[in-house]
């Protein structure tokens, strides 16, 4: 396999690294080789683009930008200098963007219990009136909150956004994501755990890249910040 | 008044057919006019519960293709004269039957029976949905294992994600108090807790559950407490108000058992 095209993705679109040394007319033969592959992969999206690796003047950045559009389903929207201080600036604007739209104050109600084999999927912040049981799965991009007893799978956050949080009445989930971090229960006896302790109100979030499951009070919601 | 009831657990071997074989029984004990339909295509065994697998002439492919009528299918039960039964084919297969031949076949029945029991296949697929197309509400079969629980979850949200919602009633089976009171077994508490539906039934793990289903005589309405449970669950159906039996019951099986080891 040549490595003269490699595509990477990044937090915003994709990043397409350039043989330095090729002469322009083979290497763009690569291109069109390399996303027609990939066409299938990234299916029918539009990001934005960044070249690395070769300088390419206004010219050849045209060409190659024609080259992918024939070759996949991709729309460039816009093509980002792989510039630090612009990257920042970007990265910032991005970020403001969605963090404001998880934090807007959007949510969704579900009535019912969750039973094995029920997916619920959410746009938004979600609020569980019910139990979700062994074997469903709740996947949301902002917050999870079950008022019942969680036993399931539960994703917050699944845009990457590791500030939400998951609160339930009766946490004792198989597997728990916050944003691209992951945590599952202990192999330990679920039986004797749940005879031991009276279930209470707890909440899970992250901190330096680990889980942590705390009983919910005013300090653990005073130190939420979102 | 005519109810369609499916008998239903999503695992095998939970104790559908026999529920199905003992309820069917108690019901037409307090006189009531029921058919009993084996949905369990390929798979047959009600019959044998039953201790009619000596009687098939037709079955209920051979209803549903038209070869016969359906009278001529139901074969009328050793004790009860108002109990009859559909055997299902044993050389064919889930997809001889669809779901609206099903219904089309339950609502004929309606007519003439007061209770039509499906025993339902066990899994989730094309013999399932056969099972319930026609029916309005639902025996949930479970014993207190997770792995049965789990599927028995799964086939709730089933019942509740069809175009007509059905109502679940849950029968735990094979309890063995001995192994609850050790903290080994889950309680009934435990079961519903998860399931979270009305308990209709409770029954114990009885060996004479095996040897009646062995001989083809349900047990249902026998002195004993698997029996007595059947009973129970019988009245509980036609809408009576029964109390739930204590397990622990100082006449029952077990403490006799145990009374023999105190001494």
């Amino acid at each position: 396999m040549k490595n003269s095209v490699v595509i990477k993705g990044n937090k915003y679109g994709i990043m397409v690294v350039l043989d330095k040394d090729m002469p322009f007319d083979e290497l763009k033969k690569d291109i069109a080789e390399k996303f027609k592959q990939s066409s299938k992969f990234f299916g029918k999206t539009s990001m934005a683009v960044t070249f690395d690796g070769r300088e390419l003047d206004i010219d050849e950045e045209r060409e190659v930008l024609d080259i992918i559009a024939d070759n996949s389903d991709i729309e460039i929207v816009c093509v980002i200098d792989n510039d630090k201080q612009r990257e920042n600036l970007y990265k910032q604007s991005i970020e403001e963007r969605v963090s404001s739209s998880v934090s807007e104050n959007s949510g969704q109600f579900y009535k019912g219990t969750l039973r094995s084999g029920q997916v619920l999927e959410c746009d938004s912040s979600v609020v569980i009136l019910g139990d979700v049981n062994p074997g469903a799965k709740i996947i949301s991009t902002g917050n999870v909150i079950v008022l019942g007893s969680l036993k399931g799978i539960v994703y917050a956050g699944i845009a990457g956004d590791t500030s939400t949080f998951v609160v339930a009445l009766e946490m004792n989930p198989v597997q728990i994501r916050i944003g691209d971090i992951m945590a599952r229960c202990a192999d330990d006896n679920s039986k004797k755990r749940k005879k031991n302790n009276k279930p209470e109100t707890k909440i899970a979030f992250v901190e330096n890249d680990n889980i942590y499951i705390e009983t919910l009070n005013k300090e653990v919601l005073n130190d939420l910040h979102f | 008044m005519s109810e369609v009831i499916v008998v239903t657990s999503g695992k095998g071997g939970v104790g559908k057919t026999t529920t199905t074989a003992n309820v069917g029984t108690g019901l037409a004990m307090l006189n009531k006019k029921v058919v009993l339909i084996d949905t369990d295509i390929g798979l047959r065994n009600l019959d044998l519960v039953m201790g009619l697998e000596n009687r098939i002439v037709y079955n209920l492919v051979d209803v549903v293709e038209g070869n016969c009528r359906p009278k001529q299918a139901m074969i009328k039960d050793k004790r009860f004269s108002n109990l009859y039964l559909l055997p299902s084919a044993q050389t064919r297969d889930k997809t001889s039957v669809t779901p609206e031949q099903m219904k089309a076949l339950t609502d004929e029945l309606r007519e003439e029976f007061d209770y039509i029991l499906l025993d339902c296949p066990a899994g989730i697929e094309q013999g399932f949905q056969n099972a319930i197309a026609g029916a309005d509400r639902a025996l949930l079969v479970t014993t207190p294992e997770v792995s049965a629980i789990r599927d028995a979850d799964r086939i709730i949200g089933l019942l509740e994600a069809g175009e007509t919602k059905k109502r679940a009633d849950l029968i735990v089976n094979r309890i063995r108090m001995d192994m609850v009171k050790k903290g080994d077994m889950m309680t009934m508490e435990d079961v519903q807790d998860i399931l979270a539906i009305d308990l209709i039934g409770a029954v114990p793990d009885d060996e004479n559950i095996v040897i009646a289903t062995n001989q083809g005589e349900p047990l249902v309405g026998s002195n004993n407490l698997a029996g007595q449970a059947y009973m129970n669950i019988c009245k509980r159906i036609t809408g009576e108000d029964v109390p739930f039996l204590d397990l622990n019951g100082k006449s029952g099986f077990f403490s006799k058992i145990s009374g023999l080891f105190k001494k």
